[in-house]
């Protein structure tokens, strides 16, 4: 690393400082433990479950950390990455809306106008003159380009909302938000001989193949199984601009033969071959996906399978097809290489995909509790064994950052078998008693692992290494589901078209003529805006009482099950944000009680029956709330303000180390204390 | 080609690794300026090197052509049509050195990746193994056939059997060794060799009665009457090479691009047009 920034130093013109950072510097590490909460944690602190933590605790600090407003994980981190919030940034949820069109549409990318111009040529699209760049909507400067020109060396590990990968001279790794070879954020293949069943009111999130196990070799038993695996979008066959369907991408062959008298089977995948096992996992597959023929353009991905069941039934899971580490077909990494470097170093493929734990099949039921917690140990095995590298590499003076999803994915999934917040509460709607009891303890777990992986980092840096662990957000129980779209129209605020009830706002079912507010993302209301919206019908001068108007009948909403208010704050995207960007914020940000969400429903504009109902969903835990039932934590192996940090404090924090000038776009102040 | 492999091997055993396997570098450096000159010799002895030299000349008359009178194109298109014909003509004057010399560089290049393109694996290592049968002999099932582990080896899931001819046994590595992993089909028996642990040194990955066998010279071809076609290890560690290109792939771009360059840089020196 040193050399790098020799080299880098010698660059001329490049917008660095020529002055690296003072050998006498100490560094920074920060372990980034997204959705460790403080009351859970002080609990297993003062129980002696963490000593790691407890120890850091002990001699340095441990405060509450002020998450975002809206509490969500892009939204957080990117206030931690830029110093700013949402009105300098720009992410204000993981979903914003067309406001033309009215449909939902993903944060983490800007608006692409111009696709590029295609000529046809034997059924290819081929591209003639290139369009616009996919380039991530974060705006404002990152902290490590900051302390990259100050000539610090930095290292950034699978950072939140970094992908599309903004152009840096940093080492930096995109974490979630980086996208599987398909371009989503995670679709799994389930390969099976009977149609699996979705739960109530739930869609597959999976790429379902119905297959027959064949009989090849007579022999009455059998034997061989074969599919496909979806890749990337088949690009060059696709018109230009459309969206792929079902048909429309690369795959690649799957075979499973399956041995007549034990449990075991080998996988080919392309030229990859595994054995498994029944319950077992094969190791990374690498396949390869031609784009164009005769091997010309071959896009590289790994895939992961687990053999669920062999025999009486079949039932297969294959993960996301993740980029190739070792060769990814699209940047994941600044430089380019070192996604490549860190496969090497590794010796073999690591995750890619943003969000690896299997979330989607264990909503789906596809997996039980014990397959989820088998795969969750995979990325555990993964992301430690990269943290033993991002060690090895720190040395005196460089600033580290390492993110962990332990924490917060389990606290989405596993809530429900125990309450580890409130351990009195009445059990969850979603409990299972068949696996509660197995099960109860599963988060204690995962702060224990973490706190593990911080004993050996407290071990490994250098002694006067300020070390701080943070969280973006805490957790609360997620119990009751708001379909807040279902509450505007029931409360004249959204008119459905003559003859409905029930409809999508982006399919023509709302009548947008009557409706003056509508619900779109987890957490953001929207007024129907004239010129603004494609149909809006709201003056720009009404807004301030529309406002006003709104936010108090949202407090004075009551959840007629228990009398409680769903609702705790409600916020003006005007008041509470600050920058270039505060036009693009949402008119209204609700704040929600613990126990309390936006339904996925109300979240990509559905209006349904019910304002409210019992969430039954194992996605049980939740953080998309008031940002003051779920703050973050800050451990720091040095002492700090006691109250009123915050997540844009690290950073500011980060620039005062090296000491880096404040601008003042900045939101946070340094919170070390002497 | 089992005699074939069996002399060419035995005589690279001896040529290569002078300084041991640990020190790739010397013969990754020599035998791409040895290939480099070898075929500097043959195009010399075996060349139109006249012709080259004529079909040479004319392509940048034509070429000059075109630059000259881009405007004119009356002109510029039956220039280029002779430039591209005499081009041809260069590639056919070098067909036949090529020929002459595509067995022995690709002998090399063979022996190269042999003794340097793979690692042992460590110890603890997860190793699938295949085994195929070959139809064209028959006589055994899959069922018939049976793996010996040796002391340092033992396996990790049962064996797959599949209904097209193919076993395969995932395996788990203990001891560090050449271990000799023992393939019983009815009668018959074959060895495939397993290198484990230790210091850098030849690792051979495939045993195959196919062309194959060809690329994978490192140990014999099954015997013509056996019931198995191939013996291979599925798990390859790309043995570190310092500053060349790692793998079959990488050892073959330095290869032919060493090569090439050194034949360029010394084509003077030996009186060579090319």
């Amino acid at each position: 690393m040193r050399r790098v920034l020799f080299l880098a130093a010698l660059t001329v013109g490049a917008g660095c400082s020529d002055d690296r950072v003072s050998p006498d510097q100490p560094g920074v590490f920060v372990l980034g433990v997204d959705g460790m909460d403080p009351v859970i944690l002080r609990r297993m602190i003062a129980e002696g479950k963490t000593p790691h933590l407890a120890a850091l605790a002990q001699t340095g600090s441990f405060e509450e950390l002020g998450t975002s407003n809206p509490p969500q994980s892009p939204v957080a981190w990117s206030n931690f990455v830029t110093g700013m919030d949402p009105g300098g940034h720009g992410i204000y949820d993981f979903l914003h809306r067309d406001p033309k069109s009215y449909l939902p549409i993903s944060s983490a990318t800007a608006e692409v106008t111009d696709p590029g111009t295609f000529v046809q040529v034997g059924g290819y699209y081929l591209p003639v003159i290139a369009g616009d760049d996919i380039l991530n909507n974060r705006t404002g400067i990152p902290w490590w380009d900051v302390l990259y020109s100050a000539g610090v060396d930095v290292e950034v590990y699978r950072i939140p909302g970094n992908y599309p990968v903004p152009s840096s001279d940093a080492k930096t790794l995109a974490g979630m938000g980086t996208v599987d070879m398909r371009g989503g954020y995670g679709v799994y293949t389930w390969y099976t001989d009977k149609a699996p069943v979705a739960t109530a009111g739930h869609d597959l999130k999976a790429d379902v193949q119905l297959v027959t196990v064949e009989d090849f070799d007579l022999d009455g038993i059998g034997d061989t199984v074969k599919g496909t695996l979806k890749g990337p979008p088949d690009l060059f066959h696709l018109v230009p601009g459309a969206l792929p369907g079902e048909s429309d991408y690369l795959t690649a062959s799957v075979t499973v033969a399956i041995d007549a008298d034990a449990p075991v089977a080998l996988i080919k995948v392309g030229d990859a071959q595994a054995v498994v096992a029944e319950g077992e996992w094969t190791p990374w597959m690498p396949v390869t996906f031609d784009a164009l023929p005769a091997g010309t353009m071959a896009l590289g991905g790994t895939v992961r399978f687990y053999a669920k069941e062999l025999r009486p039934g079949f039932k297969l899971y294959a993960s996301p097809v993740n980029l190739a580490a070792d060769a990814p077909p699209q940047a994941i990494s600044t430089p380019d290489d070192f996604a490549t470097e860190l496969a090497d170093v590794l010796e073999g493929p690591y995750y890619t995909q943003g969000m690896p734990e299997e979330t989607n099949a264990l909503k789906d039921g596809t997996f039980d509790d014990d397959d989820y917690l088998g795969q969750v140990g995979l990325v555990q095995e993964d992301s430690s064994a990269m943290l033993d590298v991002a060690l090895a590499r720190f040395a005196r003076g460089d600033a580290t950052f390492f993110y962990l999803s332990d924490i917060d994915l389990q606290c989405h999934m596993l809530w429900r078998h125990g309450d580890p917040k409130h351990p009195g509460e009445a059990a969850h709607p979603a409990f299972e008693a068949s696996s509660a009891e197995k099960h109860a303890l599963d988060i204690e777990s995962f702060y224990r692992h973490v706190d593990g992986l911080v004993g050996r980092v407290r071990a490994r840096l250098p002694a006067d290494t300020l070390l701080l662990v943070m969280s973006d957000h805490g957790f609360q129980p997620y119990t009751r589901q708001v379909h807040l779209n279902t509450w505007l129209r029931n409360h004249d605020w959204l008119t459905m078209k003559d003859g409905k009830s029930t409809g999508m706002l982006a399919l023509g079912d709302v009548d947008w003529s009557r409706t003056r507010a509508y619900a779109l993302g987890f957490n953001a209301v929207y007024f129907n805006v004239t010129g603004r919206e494609g149909e809006g019908i709201v003056a720009t001068e009404e807004l301030a009482a529309l406002r006003t108007k709104l936010s108090a009948e949202l407090l004075r909403f009551t959840d007629p099950k228990n009398g409680r208010k769903p609702i705790l704050r409600v916020d003006s995207g005007r008041d509470i944000y600050h920058g270039m960007r505060v036009d693009e914020a949402p008119d209204l940000v609700v704040g929600y009680d613990h126990d309390y969400g936006h339904s996925d429903e109300s979240t990509l504009g559905e209006v349904g029956e019910l304002e409210l109902e019992d969430n039954t969903s194992r996605w049980s835990g939740n953080h998309l709330m008031a940002p003051e039932v779920v703050p973050g934590v800050l451990l720091s192996s040095r002492p700090v303000r006691t109250s009123g940090n915050d997540l844009t404090d690290v950073t500011a924090t980060l620039y005062a180390w090296y000491g880096q000038t404040l601008s003042s776009d900045l939101r946070g102040q340094p919170f070390l204390t002497p | 080609m089992a005699l074939f492999n069996q002399l060419t091997t035995a005589l690279f055993d001896v040529l290569l690794a002078p300084l041991g396997h640990g020190r790739p570098w010397f013969d990754l450096a020599l035998w791409p300026v040895l290939g480099g000159i070898a075929a500097l010799l043959v195009i010399k002895a075996v060349s139109n090197q006249g012709g080259i030299t004529r079909a040479k000349g004319l392509i940048q008359v034509h070429l000059l052509e075109v630059v000259l009178f881009r405007d004119d194109l009356r002109t510029v298109f039956p220039a280029t049509a002779k430039a591209l014909g005499y081009n041809l003509r260069y590639l056919a004057y070098n067909v036949v050195p090529m020929l002459v010399m595509i067995v022995p560089m690709t002998t090399i290049l063979v022996q190269l990746v042999s003794h340097y393109a793979y690692a042992p694996l460590r110890v603890g290592d997860s190793v699938t193994m295949i085994v195929e049968l070959d139809d064209t002999v028959g006589g055994v099932t899959p069922a018939e056939v049976t793996l010996d582990l040796p002391d340092g080896v033992v396996l990790e899931a049962p064996p797959v059997r599949t209904a097209d001819g193919t076993i395969a046994w995932r395996l788990s590595t203990t001891k560090a060794g050449d271990h000799v992993l023992r393939v019983r089909a009815g009668a018959s028996v074959e060895d495939k060799l397993l290198s484990v642990g230790g210091p850098a040194r030849k690792v051979s990955v495939l045993r195959t009665k196919g062309w194959e066998a060809l690329l994978y010279p490192s140990e014999s071809v099954p015997v013509a009457g056996s019931p198995i076609a191939s013996l291979s290890i599925l798990n390859r560690r790309d043995a570190p090479l310092g500053p060349f290109p790692v793998g079959e792939s990488g050892i073959l771009a330095w290869f032919f691009g060493a090569s090439l360059l050194a034949g360029f840089l010394l084509k003077d020196r030996f009186g060579v047009v090319l």
